[in-house]
């Protein structure tokens, strides 16, 4: 015969009502510990999954995610001829704003060398890598595009070759790898309009220097062009034994370049990017875990409270304070582990409809249910207090 | 065989101005087998008498010897564990309200048994054979809100029970009920007494209620009115 069980039958609906509050209060709390680490995995995992030896980036720059580096595209080849280096290869990421499909869609673009650079895309899970120089594209299956899907950007449309369905950007948002020299055109070729446009601006503006004739201005307005050969970053590959920290050392000093390892470039993300979003985190989840301490300690005190003559009762007819104990304790055990497998049932079927990565990891499930026992246990301590402090002497009053 | 012996017991609450002396210096002897009465009005310190022999409160001083073993003397307890000397050797009924609400009649009944770490098939034979005697194994299953005072009381004679008390102490059993019902509440306290020898004590303060006792203890004022008379 279980005590706290029984005197719970008489107060199911209270009792339920309280576990489902609670319970969505710790399905809130699991839900949070699956965006803090979906946000530290999607934050990275472009790094990850590039994961070159070294990125190097342009000088004093922490790029390229954390801001932005700049690089003439040529570069790769200087980067190539340091000792010990076995591949270097240009790489381009931004992030745009374009239609797909007749909807406005927020998403990166990653351009590299497709004929055997580093910087790919890992996973293709349906089609094939990019062969062509051109017009080819390998899109994250978020983006919503299928196979043999024509997609506009800028001046050319691309066929979507592959997909993958784990690139995204540190923002979560779908990457597009394309060909680097495709990338740069649809980062910087310009509308026709859009040229001329600035051609007429350059020509008025030469034209109001007197020492010009419109002539001379004329021929200044073929400069070799806006230079597209831009880059962000260029991933090095180093032979084997080579250590990482001196080859970026000779980067920085024959390059003028800065580089940084994949652990670094990460460190440098959490750091930056991620830190504040962390901390916000981790206090709403005390402050959650807090609520739900409250909310159990006043129910479990109600409970206990309007059992206090039973109490009585039972220390009359002899009962130990082990027997009391338990029954205060087990009633808030119970509402707290119930409210803990709802949560956790609730948050398991549903995390994958949410917009953003929940990434739910059992270790942190179960430091949460930890915390959570223990908050029950700690929630009870003021019914319990009232509980032991009962004189048996009150079962006899009229 | 005497099972409780109380010497000089004094109960003094409070102290200066607001000091009550609700126990002076009471004597009583109850053998095993005897059906006591504690007879006095309102406030004469019957339910004080009874905590003290229950070790729920404790005296200023005197002395208490309960079954052959010194559980109060000079002002302090003997070493003794004193709820389980409570679950193992006493039984308790009161007014009302002696049943725990949420358990049913025969959990009630099994819950004395449960702390003395009776359980299983035994127990619930236990329980079966007291609530058939009691009468009142046909609404074992009920909540004690379902049932009418005189059954809650049965219930409580038969949790009282449960342990083969050495000695059960009952406050005003009857004060809740009609008189019918109320004198077979008595009826069934004698017949405990007679048919288990166990010593009962009653705290009652209805002169009718205590025909067939043994023994009739008068209280006034803290006081035992004369000595203890003998009834027949
Ligand atoms: N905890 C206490 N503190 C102070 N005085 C108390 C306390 N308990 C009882 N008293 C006093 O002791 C005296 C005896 O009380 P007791 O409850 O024993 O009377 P009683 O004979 O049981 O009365 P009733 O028939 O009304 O139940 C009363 O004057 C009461 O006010
Ligand atoms: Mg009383």
């Amino acid at each position: 015969m279980d005590l706290a069980f029984q005197d719970l039958k008489l107060h199911k609906g209270r009792f339920i009502a309280t576990m489902v509050g609670v319970g969505l209060l710790f399905g809130i709390v699991l839900a949070m510990n699956g965006i803090y680490r979906g946000v530290i995995y999607e934050g990275t995992a472009l790094i990850k999954a590039t994961g070159p030896d070294l990125w190097v980036v342009q000088r004093y720059r922490g790029g390229p995610f954390n801001e932005q580096s700049t690089l003439p595209e040529f570069f790769h080849y200087s980067v190539k001829s340091i000792p010990g280096v076995e591949k270097a290869s240009p790489f381009i990421f931004y992030t745009v704003e374009r239609m797909v499909d007749g909807q406005s869609r927020h998403f990166s673009i990653v351009g590299y060398d497709v004929f055997g650079g580093l910087g790919g895309p890992k996973k293709i899970v349906a089609g094939r890598p990019i062969q062509q120089a051109h017009y080819e594209m390998v899109a994250n299956v978020k983006l919503g595009a299928r196979i043999d899907d024509r997609i506009a950007l800028g001046l050319h449309t691309y066929t979507v070759v592959g997909l993958t369905n784990d690139a995204v950007d540190p923002d979560g948002d779908p990457i597009v790898y394309l060909s680097l020299h495709d990338a740069q055109e649809v980062l910087y070729q310009q509308d026709n309009e859009e040229v001329r446009n600035q051609r007429e601006r350059l020509l008025r503006t030469l034209s109001a220097q007197n020492w010009l004739t419109p002539d001379k201005a004329q021929k200044l307005l073929d400069p070799p062009g806006a230079d597209t050969h831009i880059i962000n970053a260029v991933l090095v590959k180093l032979k084997p034994g080579i250590s990482r920290v001196q080859t970026a050392r000779m980067v920085e000093k024959w390059l003028y370049l800065n580089a940084y390892g994949t652990k670094d470039e990460v460190g440098l993300v959490l750091k930056g990017r991620l830190t504040s979003m962390t901390h916000q985190l981790l206090l709403f989840r005390m402050l959650l875990l807090l609520i739900s301490v409250v909310i159990i300690s006043l129910v479990i005190y109600t409970f206990t409270m309007e059992k206090i003559r039973s109490i009585a009762v039972m220390k009359l007819i002899g009962a130990p304070d082990r027997v009391i104990v338990r029954l205060v304790i087990e009633q808030s055990l119970l509402l707290t582990v119930g409210a803990f497998l709802l949560g956790f049932v609730l948050i398991s079927n549903t995390y994958s409809m949410f917009p953003r990565r929940i990434l739910l990891l059992p270790a942190d499930d179960a430091v949460t249910f930890a915390v959570a026992v223990a908050a029950g246990v700690l929630a009870s301590i003021l019914g319990l207090r009232h509980a032991l402090k009962t004189q048996p002497a009150m079962a006899l009053g009229g | 065989m005497e099972t409780l012996r109380i010497e000089g017991l004094t109960k003094t609450f409070g102290a200066g101005n607001l000091e009550v002396r609700a126990l002076r210096e009471i004597n009583l002897s109850v053998s095993r087998g005897e059906l006591a009465a504690l007879l006095g009005p309102s406030g004469s310190g019957k339910t004080t008498l009874l905590l003290c022999v229950s070790l729920i409160l404790e005296p200023t001083a005197g002395k208490i010897v309960f079954d052959g073993q010194t559980i109060f003397e000079k002002n302090r307890w003997s070493e003794v564990d004193i709820r389980r000397l409570r679950r193992e050797k006493v039984g308790f009924i009161f007014q009302a309200h002696n049943l725990i609400p949420f358990l049913t009649a025969r959990q009630n009944v099994l819950l004395p048994l449960n702390l003395v770490g009776i359980k299983g098939q035994k127990a619930e034979n236990r329980v079966r054979e007291l609530l058939e005697y009691m009468e009142i194994a046909h609404r074992a299953d009920n909540l004690p809100a379902l049932l009418s005072g005189g059954e809650q009381q049965r219930v409580a004679i038969a949790r009282a029970l449960a342990n083969t008390p050495k000695l059960i102490l009952a406050d005003e059993p009857t004060a809740a009920l009609d008189t019918a019902r109320g004198a077979k509440v008595m009826e069934l306290l004698k017949e405990v007494a007679r048919e288990n020898r166990t010593t009962v004590i009653v705290v009652t303060h209805d002169e009718r209620m205590i025909k067939g006792f043994d023994q009739v203890y008068r209280l006034k004022d803290g006081c035992l009115n004369g000595d203890r008379e003998r009834t027949v």
